[in-house]
């Protein structure tokens, strides 16, 4: 039970309603009023930023609560893949060709 | 784009059942994107069509929908340290001039031959690109399957070596990536050529992906995570460039993009679960069955520029809806690849973390 408790308190369930709620609520306004928006939106010209900074604002919400709905269902990345990797090198197929330096004499 | 308000009139009504298609189409196509840095968009235009979308709305919303999604994917996968931000940009502006100019090439195509002679000069460009480009893809991971060697690293192909040999004073840059220095005289025709076929056929990441494998050297799994950030410099581009003239439909935008964050996260989560040969595998998949499905839509633009013999309205129908439905059979071959990866990995990690925890014991 405690351990149940433990790793439930590891899980970013805090973030993932917060965010959620931010998320619904960002849609919430876009479709209640989509009329209003969609009008204002398409004048082009300098409104041209309005739905670029609202794909912005999803991107940050929505992007945050998706991120922390997998964490909390327990869909994470693997371990390994976290851990620091020294840097090592390629290998390749053959011998790389090295750049020959050349002379060139003019008689 | 001269009739824009009037297009821009045409924004269609919502209703719950377009929300839900477009919710999970946005959810597969993110998926895909995820795992291979592209390749969920090209269906997503053609989805918005069939719910009587008008194209350049459609083509605006989805490059306003891709953006965002390319970012929030590219900051999951540079968690894993799979990202060159610094390949990705440069290759990016250079990706950036080629929508540019496919775009500029597409209006002058439809404005000499309509309709019929855009779409034709699309399917053509979609199945040469995608057979060249698929099947050497999809030959390499079967290779690498078939050799067993599917655990070890990946080796540099012979034309990347080269590539990273030539030296031009001026020119060089270090990659990560890479773990070389190239000259940017060779990134810039692989980005134009990118960007090209983002502006040609929505996924310019059937160019891009493999171009930073084969032809520079990098890793699968760094290319495909550097192309959304490839895929982020281009569709903000993009995005600001149909938003200026009042294109795009946010609420569309916001719906897919809805469903596709969350499959972009698994899908950049299934990345760290997969052998490096699993994203070739899905690309070259996904490609050559994308290939039938545009395929078989050419006789139908031929017929209608009048170069064969006039298709009847019932063959033109069958032909439309079949090449629609292998598109998106090859989205769901796609992600059914990645889930399926990711199902296995996950139970081989649990399996190998229990046995570790027995040991301990």
């Amino acid at each position: 039970m405690a351990q149940n408790y433990e790793k439930l308190k590891k899980k970013p369930v805090g973030k993932m309603i917060a965010y959620g709620i931010a998320s619904v609520g960002l849609y919430a306004a876009l479709l209640l009023n989509q009329s209003s928006i969609t009008a204002l939106f398409t004048r082009g010209a300098w409104y041209a930023a309005l739905p670029i900074a609202t794909a912005f604002a999803i991107s940050f919400i929505h992007g945050g609560f998706t991120s922390y709905f997998w964490s909390v269902l327990g869909v994470e990345a693997t371990k390994k893949s976290l851990r620091t990797r020294p840097e090592e090198k390629r290998s390749y197929d053959r011998e790389r060709p090295q750049p020959q330096p050349r002379l060139r004499a003019r008689v | 784009m001269h009739n824009i308000p009037f297009e821009a009139a045409n924004f269609i009504d919502l209703n719950l059942m377009n929300i839900l298609y477009l919710f999970i189409v946005g959810f597969i196509g993110g998926l895909v994107s995820g795992f291979i840095g592209s390749g969920g968009a090209f269906v997503l235009t053609p989805a918005m069509m069939s719910l009587g979308v008008p194209g350049l709305v459609a083509v605006a919303s989805n490059m306003c929908h891709k953006f965002p999604k390319a970012l929030v994917g590219a900051i999951k996968r540079a968690k894993y340290g799979q990202v060159d931000v610094k390949l990705g940009i440069i290759f990016g502006i250079f990706a950036e001039a080629g929508v540019f100019y496919g775009a500029n090439i597409q209006e002058k195509i439809k404005a000499a031959f309509g309709d019929a002679g855009s779409n034709l000069y699309v399917s053509v460009a979609f199945v040469l690109v995608l057979a060249v480009v698929g099947g050497l893809v999809l030959r390499d991971a079967v290779r690498t399957y078939r050799s067993g060697n599917a655990d070890a690293e990946e080796k540099v192909a012979q034309l990347a070596q080269w590539v990273q040999s030539i030296n031009i004073p001026g020119t060089m840059v270090y990659f990560k990536s890479l773990k070389a220095r190239v000259s940017v005289l060779f990134i810039i025709p692989l980005g134009f050529a990118t960007g090209m076929l983002a502006a040609t056929i929505a996924v310019g990441g059937f160019i891009g992906v493999p171009s930073m494998i084969y032809v520079l050297g990098a890793p699968s799994l760094m290319g495909s995570a550097t192309e959304l950030v490839v895929a982020f410099v281009m569709g903000l581009g993009g995005s600001f460039k149909y938003a200026l003239h009042g294109l795009v439909d946010i609420r569309l935008a916001g719906i897919i993009l809805a469903g596709s964050l969350f499959g972009i996260q698994l899908g950049a989560i299934g990345t760290t679960y997969v052998k490096p040969f699993v994203i070739k595998l899905v690309m070259g998949v996904i490609m050559v069955i994308v290939l039938f499905s545009r395929g078989l839509m050419v006789p139908v633009y031929l017929s209608q520029l009048g170069l064969i013999q006039t298709l009847t309205d019932t063959t033109v129908k069958i032909l439309k809806n079949t090449s629609f439905a292998i598109m998106a059979f090859a989205l769901l071959t796609g992600a059914f690849i990645v889930l399926q990866a990711m199902y296995k990995g996950h139970k081989a990690e649990r399996q190998m973390a229990e046995k570790e925890a027995m040991e301990i014991a």
